[in-house]
């Protein structure tokens, strides 16, 4: 993951802090900073608490908590305006304290990431617009590593699927707007879904109320040096793919913790107690019960770095030799001969107490998660899914199904398993759905009628359509489906999604992430970067490297060229589309630079709708394929799981009220 | 042509040059003696306007309506602005040539282009009941004098806020000027008062008194660099002084018992006075010099000389610049004069030429650079043509020499002979043009809707030209008579291919003037949804609106937009608004499911929307508290869904509200029952957990009627009551089942893994291994060995014959095991 030249997302993160620091600047003297709990997190990623302080903040409040104090003249709101809910908080907190309390406050609202009409609308019929004064930080993409850029929005999924909320896809467009800006156009817009044409119809539109808007340049902006395409993929049309257990360590530690923003917090017996006192920005009053902890997944701690993204069942063996390691490395002064190399041991010590600390975290951990892989009910989970993802007929995995729902196995990985069925075989036969539906409602409460409806309004869960036409392996082109719903049996053998022997130990192809499925997403991704290879790949015959060599060499200038009958067998609309400057402007760069061959080119990937860690993991493998010739950056929405889309959709109420 | 310096006239050390601009400038029948005249700086528009007040000749004819007339410098009518709303008691420009008028009651109109359009306000502070007396105005504000001699300044047009200054002596005011803010020390606005004998400043903290004794003062004037004033006192004198009143510079008797009608300075050197027909122009050193006309002459001060403005001339007068003086002054042995001596030999192909250059040689750079300054101060194109040439030639003989000098003043020079054309009328000097910057010089000639020369212009000085073409549609689109329709495609046309058009602003212009059909025509064209909406929302066109800002994909202009209609039009056409736009339809939906479920009630009733109707009430139901109540919201919830009876979907909806209902019965029933020591409460708890419970609690026989009535599958209550009985821990209820029944629904397996999961191994390999007869041997002997009862799995083994299978028990057993092991297999040989 070296740095990519053009697009440097430590700039972005750099920018954010500047500008988070500026407007706290811009308020004379102390302040109470009121913050809205999602973007408390996001801010925590790298800013803390500490630096806050340094710049004038005082005390930080939850904004959903809705207990700032009069203590400061000074008080800061930090929220999102897009939805009414929080500017409808501010205006009453206000409200509140300019009733309450006995000085005379100073209000300042900074929207993030854009001022919006609706909050200014609800802030002037409070009648508190007049009184302070609002200000913009333009959260956009957050860096949460080199390769990875997010707009952390946490409803992200059920927003742009389950309540049509097109939010997201608008401010994701404003954000890789800013990328254009800065770097200029993507040459090339290559995307799958009907979320993402909408997305790439959205930057078209920037584009030309850009040209609008500028009055300096009589040319537009050009395409870019050295970004090569930007590749949008709808989560909608490979719903699937999160629905997996997902099985490398992140992703693992993820189904099983929760990382939230490069964080977890995991219970303190599993991964030992904090080692210092340094606690990240954090706000008050959520200073988590002693028994959690939160730990830093990120590529500083370097172990992690190396085994985040492999498949969990090598971790052990990986924990293994790096204990061995520094071992010996902690025992090397014994063999030391003179004073310079004990100084030269000295000097690495606090390198290896980092790294002996982290070892123990992550031994912890991978102790915790052995527990829970070996445990029965994961097994039979994890079976059903590879049944179901390989293409076994669904109705004979119902029994299992069934028997999990009566051992009363969480909610949400049953609603993954039936998801699961509907997505890679169409729908659910009429009777097995209702069936099911009792079953689940039985088991778990009738107020999930309400998260039955969610998940058929997103069309996760439906009534199979009519069995012959989806069920024929062959309906490939048959055209009559119109790509209303992906289908995964055809594409499982044209795009070799199921690959029974996978190494995890020294992987030949992305599906080792899933032991044996290659995500559908990162398939389609492959069709655009690695158009040869993956041919060969699906043929059977393994390309050798040195050919792999030769053939990625094609770039995306083709679009989807080549793959034509495998994307009518996706769901939603399949575009590619050329961003050319102004020709003589083109012409004029051409000339002054001549061909701009053999540089290493920046891809971006935008994944709308969200990505999972596995996702992530996949394509870091397809990036290492492709060192020296292109760098990948991977853009989304938001980070998902199975678990984060069944908890958006979940119905919290129930029957217990009274 | 005569020499360059015939119009120069010297006075001292000094040499002035009066340059005639244009000739033949206003109507000869234009009686100037009785108008006001207020002339715009940096060569702008003059304005007119006939004094009412003054005593006039008697007209035969009855004067015709008064009115402000706008013209060029050289003398074309620009605007003619209609007045009816009373006496002007000022007129003046700002520098961006905004015409300001002020009327006796305080009222100020701001004319921000040059074709009448206004913005108004009112100085207020007492200026209606005093009445305003006089007016001066600097670069971009004005200080009005009342007939208290209260003063009130504004500091812009943009937003005016107009303040009182300090509150002066009530003594009359003989005369008075101000001091622009960007001169004086306090950086606000300074006024200098002439009453009685002495002089005033007033600011707006103090007036101060500066005690000077040669009053009372007839005319006070500050020069343009606001360093130096000029008073005139009774008696003909004249004094110049420091503004700081700290020293006396000059003095001049003017030997005339006239008090003169203006005096101004011309340039920052010195000083005219005007009377009818004669201008005095007083230089450094008490130099002098006269100037006689034959009509009515008016002063306009420039920065850098004065304006003369005849009904026949339009004349500058202007100390003349030094590089002028070096290269021209007759006589002058200067390099740059020998130069221009040298290339006009060249051109008589005379070998004086070189001689010249060879005596000039080391100075020659100098000489280069005196005649490129000289040829941009110059006036007559034949002039700038031959220095421009002495320039050149000078520099071709340099060795090395940096053109950007040169090129800049024939880029210059190319833009002013353009500009000071008598169809343009801008007589800008170099100086002028250097002040009021290219840009600014565009918007003039845009305000004059010369399109043609600025965008020539623009693109000559590399500027943007959206405005321009922005500005020349928004005019066509106000003022075209032809129709609307084809008014818009012309624009379009023209217009497409451009950069940074704002249509917005087209439209608005268009709006305005009362086109509406032409403004949402145009507005389709402009490209920012962000500028279309809001206009369009103003506009009433609410449905446009409503799909422009959905076109936008920007979820918060819709938002904005619905909000408006929301308000506005009844909510059935609200509604069925929504029902072919489903962006809207799920902004609606997401916002009231937050806010205002009552909406998306009638929302999905008119829609007819059942399933969604119910399942609304249905998650009313799970706010409310008491039983009761949560059952009648059940009840409607089901009862929205009755008619729907061809529906699957909603027929099995319809049954699992009703499922509802009676759990949420049978809880509460429960928890009446329950002794009060428990501490499980029915109530929220799913069908399965409230089996669960009963079992754990005991009630068996409750629990399997609730299985029943629910029709719960066989298997589903066997693993609760299996997972209840494990976690009470209520093993001989276990036994007595696996006693009482030969089959189970999901097999003995499960019962052996909870129990043994749950540590009661005797109870696990006791008595259920042996009840798994459907499974094979070996995992039957794998259940034995979990059990730790190796000979039991032998016994098993032993029984398939797996001989295999033995081997490996044995090393598995362990040393205590491994002897009966043996036997097993030994026995298991012989029998072979």
């Amino acid at each position: 993951m070296a740095p990519h030249p053009g697009i440097d997302t430590d700039q972005i993160r750099e920018k954010i802090r500047r500008d988070l620091f500026g407007l706290l600047e811009g308020i004379q003297g102390k302040k109470n900073l009121v913050i809205e709990k999602s973007l408390a997190d996001v801010i925590g990623i790298f800013v803390k608490f500490s630096t806050l302080q340094e710049h004038g903040v005082d005390k930080l409040f939850l904004l959903e908590n809705n207990n700032v104090d009069s203590s400061q003249k000074n008080v800061v709101f930090l929220a999102r305006g897009e939805k009414a809910l929080k500017p409808i908080a501010v205006a009453e907190q206000i409200q509140r304290l300019q009733k309450n309390s006995s000085i005379e406050h100073d209000f300042s609202v900074i929207w993030a990431p854009r001022r919006t009409l609706v909050s200014d609308k609800i802030l002037e019929e409070s009648g508190v617009l007049g009184d302070l004064s609002v200000e913009v930080l333009p959260l956009y993409f957050v860096p949460l590593e080199q390769d990875v850029l997010s707009l952390c929005f946490e409803d992200s999924f059920s927003d742009i699927y389950l309540r049509r909320d097109p939010t997201s896809i608008f401010l994701g467009a404003q954000a890789l707007m800013d990328l254009q800006n800065s770097h200029g156009l993507f040459p090339r817009i290559i995307g799958k879904g009907d979320q993402a044409q909408r997305l790439m119809e959205l930057l078209l539109r920037m584009r030309s109320e850009a040209a609008a808007e500028d009055n300096a340049t009589t040319f537009g902006p050009m395409p870019s040096a050295y970004v090569e395409s930007l590749i949008v993929i709808d989560r909608e049309i490979d719903m699937a793919t999160p629905l997996l257990t997902q099985l490398t360590y992140e992703g693992l530690i993820d189904e099983m913790f929760g990382i939230q923003y490069n964080s977890a917090e995991i219970d303190s017996s599993i991964v030992g107690p904090a080692p210092g006192a340094q606690q990240p920005a954090r706000a008050e009053g959520t200073v988590a019960p002693g028994l959690k902890r939160k730990i830093m997944l990120d590529s500083t701690d370097k172990l992690y770095d190396q085994l985040r993204d492999t498949n969990f069942a090598i971790v052990d063996g990986l924990l293994n030799k790096v204990a061995r390691r520094l071992q010996s490395d902690m025992h090397s002064p014994r063999d030391a001969k003179s004073t310079s190399e004990l100084k030269e041991f000295i000097s690495k010590l606090p390198g290896y107490q980092a790294e002996q600390q982290s070892l123990r975290v992550h031994i912890g951990l991978t102790e915790e998660m052995l527990k829970h892989t070996q445990s029965e009910i994961f097994r039979r989970c994890l079976e059903v899914q590879q049944n179901l993802a390989d293409g076994t007929d669904p109705s004979s995995q119902h029994d299992s199904i069934e028997e999990l729902i009566a051992r009363d196995v969480p909610l949400p990985i049953i609603l993954r398993l039936l998801c699961l069925e509907s997505c890679v075989s169409g729908g659910l036969r009429q009777r097995d759905l209702e069936n099911f539906k009792r079953l689940l409602l039985q088991a778990y409460g009738y107020q999930h009628l309400l998260t039955l409806a969610s998940l058929e309004k997103m069309g996760m869960l439906k009534i199979r359509a009519s069995a012959n036409i989806l069920f024929n392996p062959l309906g490939a082109g048959s055209g009559t489906v119109e790509n209303s719903s992906t289908n995964y049996n055809y594409l499982r053998r044209v795009l070799r999604l199921i690959v029974d022997e996978v190494d995890e130990q020294n992987p030949n192809d992305i599906s080792y992430v899933y032991s044996g499925y290659a995500p559908l997403s990162i398939r389609l991704v492959q069709c655009i970067l690695q158009k040869q290879s993956l041919l060969a790949f699906t043929r059977g015959t393994q390309a050798p490297s040195t050919a792999n060599g030769v053939a990625s060499a094609s770039n995306t200038s083709h679009g989807w060229q080549g793959f034509e009958s495998a994307l009518s067998n996706v769901r939603g609309a399949t575009f590619s589309k050329v961003q050319k400057g102004e020709d003589a402007a083109t012409k004029a760069r051409n000339m002054l630079q001549g061909s701009a061959g053999g540089k290493v080119k920046t891809v971006v990937l935008m994944f709308l709708g969200g990505i999972t860690f596995t996702e992530i993991a996949a394509l870091r493998f397809l990036a290492k394929q492709e060192e020296g010739r292109r760098k990948l950056l991977i853009c989304t929405t938001g980070i998902i799981s199975g678990n984060s889309i069944m908890d958006a959709v979940m119905e919290k109420e129930d029957f217990s009220k009274g | 042509m005569s020499g360059p310096t015939a119009d120069w006239e010297k006075a001292g050390d000094s040499f002035y040059r009066k340059i005639k601009f244009y000739e033949a400038i206003l109507d000869p029948e234009l009686e100037l003696e009785y108008h006001v005249i207020a002339g715009a700086v940096y060569g702008g528009a003059l304005a007119l306007y006939r004094d009412q007040e003054r005593i006039q000749t008697y007209r035969s004819t009855p004067s015709f309506k008064s009115s402000i007339d706008v013209y060029s410098c050289a003398g074309r009518l620009i605007r003619r602005i209609n007045w009816d709303k009373g006496n002007i008691r000022g007129l003046g420009w700002s520098d961006d040539e905004k015409l300001l008028v002020v009327t006796e009651d305080g009222t100020v109109r701001c004319y921000y282009d040059l074709h009448g359009d206004f913005t108004q306000f009112s100085l207020g502070n007492g200026a209606e009941e005093h009445g305003v007396v006089a007016c001066r105005f600097w670069s971009h504000g004005l200080v009005a004098l009342l007939s208290n001699n209260r003063l009130i300044a504004v500091s812009n047009y943009l937003e005016p806020r107009p303040r009182l200054l300090a509150l002066p002596p009530s003594d009359m005011v003989h005369s008075w000027a101000i001091i622009p803010p960007a001169y004086t020390l306090s950086r606000s606005v300074e006024v200098l008062l002439a009453v009685g004998e002495t002089l005033y400043v007033i600011d707006s903290t103090e007036a101060e008194d500066r005690v000077l004794p040669n009053g009372p003062f007839q005319h006070i004037s500050v020069s343009p660099n606001g360093l130096y004033i000029a008073l005139y006192a009774e008696g003909g004198k004249v004094w110049m002084i420091m503004s700081d009143f700290q020293s006396k510079i000059g003095e001049y008797e003017s030997k005339t018992k006239t008090v003169p009608k203006d005096v101004q300075w011309c340039g920052n050197d010195s000083v005219v006075l005007a009377w009818e027909d004669e201008i005095h122009m007083i230089g450094p050193n008490g130099a002098f010099l006269r100037y006689y006309y034959d009509a009515w002459v008016h002063l306009i001060p420039d920065i850098d000389g004065v304006r003369l403005i005849t009904n026949d001339v339009c004349e500058f007068l202007q100390k003349v610049p030094d590089a002028t003086v070096e290269v021209h002054k007759y006589g002058s042995t200067s390099p740059a004069s020998v130069l221009l001596d040298a290339v006009q030999q060249l051109e008589s192909e005379s070998p004086k030429a070189d001689e010249d250059i060879q005596l000039i040689r080391p100075k020659l750079p100098d000489a280069v650079a005196i005649c490129v300054e000289a040829a941009g101060q110059e006036y007559h194109s034949r002039w700038q043509k031959q220095l421009l040439k002495a320039a050149s030639f000078g520099k071709s003989i340099l060795d090395v020499y940096s053109s950007d000098d040169f090129v800049g003043v024939c880029e210059t020079l190319r833009i002013l002979n353009a500009v000071r054309d008598y169809r343009i009328g801008l007589p800008l000097t170099y100086e002028q043009y250097t002040r009021l910057t290219p840009v600014q010089l565009i918007r003039r000639l845009i305000n004059r809707s010369e399109y043609l020369l600025a965008i020539r212009l623009s693109e000559f000085l590399r500027l943007p030209t959206n405005n321009i073409y922005v500005h020349w549609a928004a005019r066509k689109a106000r003022h075209s008579s032809a129709d609307q329709e084809s008014v818009c495609r012309s624009i379009v046309a023209r217009l497409s291919s451009k950069r940074g058009i704002s249509f917005e602003m087209i439209a608005r212009a268009a709006y305005d003037e009362g086109h509406g059909d032409l403004a949402t025509a145009l507005l389709h064209h402009e490209a920012r949804a962000g500028k279309q909406v809001p206009l369009l929302m103003s506009m009433s066109e609410d449905e446009l609106a409503l799909d422009k800002a959905i076109a936008s994909g920007d979820p918060d202009l819709v938002f904005i937009v619905l909000l408006n209609l929301k308000k506005q039009i009844p909510l059935a056409s609200f509604f069925r608004m929504l029902s072919n736009r489903p962006m809207a339809m799920a902004l609606v939906e997401t916002s009231a499911r937050d806010q205002d479920t009552s909406l998306l009630k009638d929302l999905y009733y008119q829609d007819d929307r059942r399933l969604d109707g119910s399942r609304l009430l249905f998650s009313e139901a799970l706010a409310q508290s008491a039983p009761q109540t949560k059952v009648d919201k059940l009840k409607l919830a089901s009862k929205l869904l009755a008619d729907s009876t061809k529906d699957s979907a909603a027929l099995l909806t319809s049954r699992l509200i009703q499922e509802t209902q009676s759990l949420i019965k049978v809880q509460s029933s429960l928890d009446n029952d329950r002794p009060a020591s428990s501490q499980t409460k029915f109530t929220g708890l799913s069908l399965n957990q409230t089996v669960y419970q009963l079992v754990l609690g005991s009630q068996i026989k409750r629990a399997n009627k609730l299985a029943a009535d629910f029709h719960l599958p066989p298997k589903v209550s066997e693993w609760i009551r299996l997972r209840a009985l494990v976690v009470a821990r209520n093993w001989d209820e276990l036994e007595d089942i696996a006693r009482r029944n030969k089959k189970s629904p999901i097999g003995w397996e499960p019962y052996f893994n909870e129990i043994l999961g749950a540590g009661k191994i005797k109870l696990a390999g006791g008595t259920f291994v042996a009840k798994c007869t459907n499974l094979t041997v070996s995992e039957r002997s794998e259940m034995w060995i979990k059990c730790g009862m190796f000979s039991r799995a032998g016994d098993e083994l032993v029984k398939a014959k797996d001989l295999e299978g033995l081997e490996k028990l044995k090393k598995r057993a362990g040393p205590e095991g491994a002897g009966e092991i043996e036997r097993m297999m030994a026995g298991l040989r012989l029998k072979r």
